[in-house]
């Protein structure tokens, strides 16, 4: 795992503050997202993480000003403290791919199969830079080759469907860097590529970010490489936060029983294939149809020991013990005693593995924890092998 | 493109070969007919003689099979009907004698042509402009008044019978409000503004009529198209509106449009024979009637023969650009 890259005194150069999206549909008002925050700084990465439905793609679209227009925006987005919310379409447009860039989950259908992809990087720089597009091609070319297109000259004149899967994101992530933007959101960039190109692509987005010092908010499922790669993460539940803090708030010190799930349901490579994935049990709720109470609740395994108030009253985010902006929605509030449940329902079966790091960490908590860091540190180890391939 | 050289070569010569089993076809199943061209040439009273003498000289006396390769031979080296000072040359590439017209049918062919042409390619590009804009407009307003309107119009378009709309038409502008000329045809060459003007009513009503299926087709592929990743991709990318739905959205479009556009154009260039009728219009359309009533089997295997084969060569451009306008088909 590489070393925490955040320093607090960074300013955000994104900001979301109680973002809300409503859809209006036929079928009435669905409320896809309700009310999260979040900030991520120059070189920093943020995860969102979260089942599908949790409305990780909505909040991403909604900082873009790229949602339908049946979806009410409410709250604010601070691009260098420019309320993005309140630009004008033209305005808004100068933003879209030049300060702030978005990569897709499928290359293929997020690319125009009529251009060449020379074409459609040059394109994303043209329209935000006046030059000939003699120029826009040679920049274009120059980025294609910075993401690692071999010869790029050539490939540079080749439409999308003559490349690889993992050539293809390649591709959408030298038009999204080819203005430089200061924020990069990937929306599950990996999903659907071979693992091994998966490992590639997590590379180039962390090599890019060095490079360009790119503040980036990775969307992913993949828990493995949010660990790698996230300085922060965000976990959502039906359109709210659940949890967030640091990334070892969150493989460490889970607050909240839907993180402790999901890390329950993260594949590990250390354990046999039968008992690698835990799923949490139930489906999460359709966004907007739990009015009261904790959106978790129909599928919690602690509501028991809190009672009544996880269906009579909503949780609120908390400040939790970690690295300084932990916090988690969850009227269970005292760690430990998650951390015995956790060991004594046996949902991580693998005792530490040796030479495991943060016995510092989890010393800090109280004994049963170093089970639970154990269990999140194991999986890091073999993606890290996995990168490197 | 080298690819797309063979291709043509292959699809034309693939053109030949369909062109001559459809000749063959066309030729026998118009000989076929109990009609006998020769009665009518044969002048009156018609002796059983003098019907002999006018079947010899037409050719008809031979076998049917001798008079299809008389027919393909005519086509590359011409024909002779009749001997002497009476002789009638037919020269190469001759598609048939009309003898009530006396002239060669590629001759009558080629007279009509730039008249169809001039309705056909000009009432195209009309519908071609308001059928994709209206679509476009349309897409571009799903729900709203002007969609309403615009699908309104497709369906109001696509059930109305030409000829009706045609009349009505000539009797509105024509003689009520007396704008346009309700019939007659100026060449091009005379006076371009005079065969525009004399143009004016059949190319709005053909072109009121066929703009309705483009609409149709334009604003379902365009919302199907706006629906696609590629366009959130561009205006993720700061792609202004305009700049999306025309250099991305429509772009996708294009394929479809070309290929019925081909289609309408090649078909109509065959011969618009109700608006030539109804406006009075000398076309191809019109001489294959006229011919059907006057048992000309000639010009109507040659006529028939030609639209057949602007319909195949409407195909085959349709094809070639479908590779020029999608990357992804290729013609290999
Ligand atoms: N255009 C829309 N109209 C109505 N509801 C929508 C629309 N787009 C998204 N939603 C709803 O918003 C919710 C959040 O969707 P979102 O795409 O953000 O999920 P996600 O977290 O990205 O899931 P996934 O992991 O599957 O990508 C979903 O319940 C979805 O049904
Ligand atoms: S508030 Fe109650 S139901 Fe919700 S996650 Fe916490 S314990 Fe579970
Ligand atoms: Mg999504």
């Amino acid at each position: 795992m590489p070393e925490p890259r955040k320093t607090p005194s960074e300013t955000p150069v994104l900001e979301v503050h109680d973002l809300h999206v409503t859809f209006r549909t036929e079928g009435g008002l669905v409320p896809a997202v309700d009310g999260i925050d979040f900030a991520v700084a120059p070189g920093q990465t943020l995860a969102i993480v979260g089942e599908s439905g949790s409305g990780k793609s909505v909040s991403s679209a909604a900082v873009m000003g790229l949602l339908p227009s049946n979806a009410d925006v409410k709250g604010e987005v601070l691009l260098d403290g420019r309320e993005l919310t309140k630009l004008t379409a033209e305005e808004l447009r100068k933003v879209r791919g030049n300060e702030v860039a978005l990569v897709f989950q499928d290359a293929l259908s997020a690319l125009n199969p009529y251009y060449s992809v020379g074409w459609q990087v040059a394109e994303a720089y043209r329209l935000h830079h006046d030059v000939s597009k003699k120029e826009a091609n040679a920049r274009a070319v120059r980025m294609l080759d910075l993401v690692g297109i071999p010869s790029a000259a050539q490939r540079a004149r080749a439409y999308p469907h003559e490349f690889s899967g993992g050539m293809r994101q390649r591709v959408v992530i030298a038009m999204a860097l080819v203005n430089d933007p200061k924020v990069l959101i990937a929306d599950e960039p990996t999903t659907a590529l071979d693992v091994t190109v998966q490992a590639q692509i997590i590379q180039l987005l962390e090599d890019v970010q060095t490079e360009f010092g790119t503040a980036l908010v990775l969307i992913s499922h993949d828990l493995g490489v949010v660990a790698e790669v996230a300085d922060d993460v965000l976990v959502m539940y039906a359109g709210r936060a659940a949890e967030q803090g640091s990334v070892k708030d969150i493989f460490y010190r889970a607050a909240h029983p839907y993180s402790l799930g999901l890390l329950g349901a993260m594949p590990r490579v250390d354990v046999p294939p039968k008992h690698r994935l835990t799923t949490i049990p139930g489906s999460p709720p359709s966004p907007g149809s739990i009015e009261t109470g904790c959106p978790f609740q129909p599928r919690c395994a602690y509501t028991e020991r809190v009672g009544e108030r996880c269906i009579t009253e909503r949780p609120l985010l908390t400040p939790r013990p970690g690295e300084g902006n932990h916090e988690a929605a969850c009227h269970l509030g005292r760690r430990p005693e998650i951390a015995q449940e956790v060991a004594r329902t046996g949902i991580q079966e693998n005792a530490a593995p040796e030479g495991a790091p943060l016995q510092q960490s989890a010393a800090q908590e109280s004994a049963p924890l170093e089970h639970s860091a154990a269990k999140a540190e194991g999986p890091l180890q073999p993606s890290a092998e996995e990168s490197a391939l | 493109m080298p690819d797309l050289v063979w291709f043509v070569i292959r699809r034309l010569l693939a053109t030949v070969l369909v062109m001559l089993a459809l000749s063959l076809a066309v030729y026998l199943i118009f000989y076929a007919l109990p009609a006998d061209p020769a009665r009518l040439g044969c002048g009156k009273p018609c002796t059983p003689d003098r019907l002999e003498q006018a079947r010899h000289f037409m050719q008809l006396d031979q076998s049917t099979m001798q008079q299809y390769l008389q027919f393909l031979k005519g086509i590359v080296a011409g024909r002779t009907f009749g001997e002497g000072a009476a002789a009638v040359q037919c020269n190469a590439p001759c598609f048939g004698y009309s003898f009530p017209l006396a002239r060669p049918v590629t001759t009558l062919i080629l007279s009509r042509l730039p008249i169809t042409a001039s309705i056909a390619i000009g009432a195209a590009v009309l519908w071609l402009i308001a059928g994709v804009s209206l679509g476009l407009g349309a897409a571009l307003r799903r729900g709203r008044l002007f969609d309403r309107f615009a699908v309104g119009f497709a369906l109001v378009g696509v059930a109305s019978p030409s000829f009706l709309v045609g009349l009505l038409a000539i009797l509105v502008f024509g003689f009520w409000l007396n704008m346009v000329p309700v019939n007659g045809y100026v060449p091009l060459t005379d006076s371009p503004v005079d065969w525009a003007w004399h143009l004016v009513l059949p190319w709005v009503v053909l072109a009121a009529l066929n703009a309705a299926s483009y609409i149709r087709l334009t604003r379902a592929q365009m919302l199907e198209e706006l629906n696609l990743d590629h366009i959130t991709t561009a205006r993720a990318k700061g792609a202004g509106e305009g700049r999306v739905v025309l250099l991305h959205g429509l772009r996708g479009v294009l394929v479809p449009i070309v290929t019925i556009f081909g289609l309408d154009l090649g078909g109509l260039l065959g011969g618009a024979i109700l608006t030539e009728k109804v406006f009075s219009m000398q076309g191809l359309g019109e001489l294959l009637i006229s011919s059907v009533g006057q048992l000309d089997v000639a010009v109507v295997v040659g006529v028939t023969l030609f639209s057949a084969f602007l319909v195949i060569l409407a195909n085959l451009v349709v094809d070639v650009l479908h590779g020029v306008l999608d990357p992804r088909v290729g013609h290999a």
